[in-house]
Formats: structure tokens, C-alpha cells, sequence
């Protein structure tokens, strides 16, 4: 017979007890119920002895085990694009926002292959077009750097100096000479070394 | 973000974070942060220092290579937490344990092989009196837990030695939250049945 007030204990209500926060309802009960009371005892009892087993650690140098056989990501391989599409399609809603962007990406491409087969005379007047308005701008700058040229004070010097033929032979022999003495220098410098630098190793 | 940082002042969440950029130094505290109770919850449920050892390393290999799989809406303990215990489970479910040895694992077959293979408790000071009753005790209590159920046992270590929420246990286990609950009272009760001898 049960003649403590409400009912008997829970799980719920043994779980309150021994967390420190039972109701008042529950307290009352547990003072008038023994049965409640032993059993309540005992599963604190119980929870304290597995609280209480003591702590076990794994041997040393498990950490560095481990890491023996993890792969680090190296963020310029393949493996980050791996990264990239798992996150990708992580979820349903990731997933779907990848799908319609394909989607759109791919629609877009087949319209415009579509629209250019249909439409191969207007590209080709289109392109005509184009090419002439590109060579009219070419040519305006041409003029427009020449006359520039022209006009510069040290033109006419320059002019007269180049009409003479042992000048401008001495001329072309300098800037040649600079030229192949440029090449020179700058195949040295991208040679690689064929024996190691002293100082490279410390 | 630093390039040292305070580990102890980040969430798992944001050392996760530099782990996948590639940081060595990440990976390292998330084992620091989880090889005692990864080990502990594998020793436990399989009781078998060798084969935790072992397991415990599959279960951190698994999880670190796969970090990228993560989701950082979850909690990385709890995502840990259920590599371990399913890999505990497989196993359980390939071999069925008996008996628990304090001194070392039952497959052990050298004295050698048994002493590497022995529980090996935490560094806490105890006099001899107190190290041999805690032992009895402690080997009584880890016999009783050996005798649950696999789900039971898992339950009960995760709420009572890893002191985990009932939701969280709900998650690892991949179960209700109602089962959870069912599964630890019914864990306490056994225990009680099988523990009642020490009283006497």
C-alpha cells in the first residue's frame, strides 16, 4: 500500500532526486515513502560508485601514432576540391542551390549555342563590324603617336643624324650590342646552379 | 587568428576550423582534448586495454582524415563519441566478451603481455590499503558494467563516467531520448542487482 502522498517515483523523478533538484511534491513523498527512499538511496549509491572509476589513459605517444596516419589537407591538391564538393552537397539545401546553379550555368550555355546557330549572319555583320570600327581606332592612334613624335624638339636633330649612313651603321652597332649583352646577362641569371651554394645549407 | 593561439580559450568548433586549414597544432589538441575519454569509453565497453588502444586509434584516424565531413552544427564530442562507440559496437557484435581481468587482457598470453595490457589507473595518490579496496571495488564495478548490454553500457559510461546530457546521448547513440532514458534506469537497476553483494 502506498501511503505517502502521490505517486510513486519515476525514472524522471530519481534522475531530479540526484541531480539536488527534486520538487516538493516529490521531497514529500520521498519522506513518507521507504520503498521510494531505499530505492532512491541505492541508485545514488550506485551512480556515485561508476562516477567514481578511475581515470584510464591510452599509452604515451598516442597522439603521435595518430598523426602518423592522418593525411593533412594540403589546401592545392585534389583533396580540397574533395572538401569543396562534400560540403557542397552536405545538406539538401546546399545540394539544391549547387544543382540549380549548374542549371542555370548550363541552360545559359545550350541558349547561346542555340541563339549563334540561328543567327550566323548577324554574328558574321556583327564581327565585320567590330573588326573595322578595331582597325580605324588602331590606326587614329598610330597618327596620333607619329604626329606626336614629330613634333618633339630633339625630332629634327634625330632625323638629321639617322640621313647620315656611318651614323646610323655606329647606331645599330650599339643597340645590337646591348641587345646580345642583355641576353647574355639574363641567361646567367635564370641558369640553375649545377653544384649547391655553400651558404644554402647553413 | 593568431598564429599561436590559446587552444584552451577556443571551442572544438573553432580548432576544427584550423585543423582543415592544415594545422598540425590543431589535430594535436583535438586528441589532447578526447584521448582520455575516447580511451576510457572503449576500454570500458570492450575491457581490453590492447584492442581500446587499438580501436581508440582507428576512431581518431577515421574522424581526423574525414574532418572535412564534419558538420560544425553538431558537437564534435558527440560526433567522435558515436565513431567510437560504433566501432566498440562492431566489434562487440564480432566477438563476444566474457569475463573482465584487472590484469590484463584475456588475450594476453605472456606474464609481459598481460602487465602491458593491464588497467592502468589515473595518477592519483592512494595509500596501498586504499590503491587494493579500490581495486577490489573498482573491479567490481567494471565487471558489473562488462555484464550489461552493449547499448545499456554505452548509455550508462556516457552519462555517469563521460557525464554526457541525455540529449547528447540521444545523438551519439543515434537513439530516442526516451530510449536513452529507459536504458539508463534499467542500467542502474542491473547494477543495483549485481552490485548488491557489496553491501553485505
Amino acid at each position: 500500500m502506498n501511503s505517502a502522498p502521490g505517486p510513486h517515483f519515476s525514472s524522471d523523478d530519481f534522475d531530479a532526486w540526484m541531480s539536488d533538484a527534486p520538487s516538493a511534491e516529490a521531497r514529500a513523498h520521498l519522506d513518507a515513502c521507504p520503498e521510494c527512499r531505499e530505492r532512491a538511496e541505492a541508485e545514488r549509491e550506485i551512480v556515485a560508485m561508476v562516477s567514481a572509476l578511475p581515470l584510464v589513459s591510452p599509452a604515451e605517444g598516442f597522439a603521435d601514432r595518430v598523426m602518423q596516419r592522418v593525411a593533412m589537407p594540403d589546401p592545392f591538391s585534389l583533396r580540397s576540391m574533395a572538401g569543396i564538393r562534400r560540403r557542397l552537397f552536405a545538406t539538401r539545401r546546399t545540394a539544391a542551390l549547387a544543382a540549380t546553379l549548374a542549371m542555370v550555368v548550363a541552360g545559359s550555355m545550350a541558349a547561346s549555342i542555340a541563339w549563334s546557330l540561328s543567327h550566323q549572319q548577324t554574328i558574321a555583320a556583327m564581327g565585320t563590324w567590330l573588326m573595322g570600327q578595331a582597325w580605324q581606332a588602331g590606326w587614329i592612334g598610330v597618327r596620333g603617336i607619329a604626329s606626336n613624335l614629330i613634333e618633339q624638339p630633339w625630332y629634327s636633330t634625330l632625323r638629321d643624324s639617322l640621313a647620315h649612313p656611318a651614323l646610323l651603321g655606329g647606331a645599330s652597332a650599339i643597340v645590337f650590342s646591348m641587345y646580345i649583352g642583355g641576353i647574355v646577362a639574363l641567361r646567367r641569371l635564370l641558369t640553375v646552379p649545377t653544384r649547391q651554394v655553400a651558404h644554402a645549407n647553413g | 587568428m593568431a598564429s599561436s593561439p590559446e587552444w584552451a580559450t577556443l571551442t572544438d568548433q573553432q580548432v576544427v576550423l584550423l585543423a582543415r586549414g592544415g594545422r598540425e597544432a590543431a589535430y594535436r589538441e583535438l586528441i589532447r582534448r578526447y584521448e582520455r575519454p575516447i580511451f576510457a569509453l572503449l576500454f570500458r565497453m570492450l575491457r581490453d586495454r590492447e584492442l581500446a588502444e587499438d580501436l581508440s586509434q582507428e576512431t581518431f584516424v577515421k574522424a581526423l582524415n574525414a574532418i572535412d565531413s564534419y558538420r560544425p552544427e553538431f558537437k564534435f564530442s558527440s560526433w567522435i563519441f558515436k565513431i567510437a562507440n560504433n566501432a566498440a559496437i562492431d566489434h562487440l557484435r564480432r566477438r563476444e566478451l566474457d569475463t573482465l581481468s584487472l590484469d590484463g587482457s584475456p588475450h594476453a598470453e605472456t606474464p609481459e603481455a598481460m602487465q602491458a595490457t593491464a588497467l592502468q589507473i589515473g595518477a592519483r595518490q592512494e595509500s596501498p590499503l586504499e590503491t587494493v579496496e579500490a581495486k577490489e571495488l573498482g573491479g567490481a564495478i567494471e565487471a558489473a558494467i562488462g555484464r550489461l548490454r552493449p547499448e545499456y553500457r554505452s548509455c550508462i559510461l556516457l552519462r555517469h563516467v563521460e557525464g554526457r546530457a541525455y540529449e547528447e546521448i540521444a545523438e551519439i547513440l543515434n537513439l530516442p531520448l526516451g530510449t536513452v532514458k529507459t536504458y539508463i534506469h534499467r542500467a542502474r537497476n542491473e547494477l543495483r542487482v549485481l552490485l548488491a553483494h557489496l553491501k553485505e
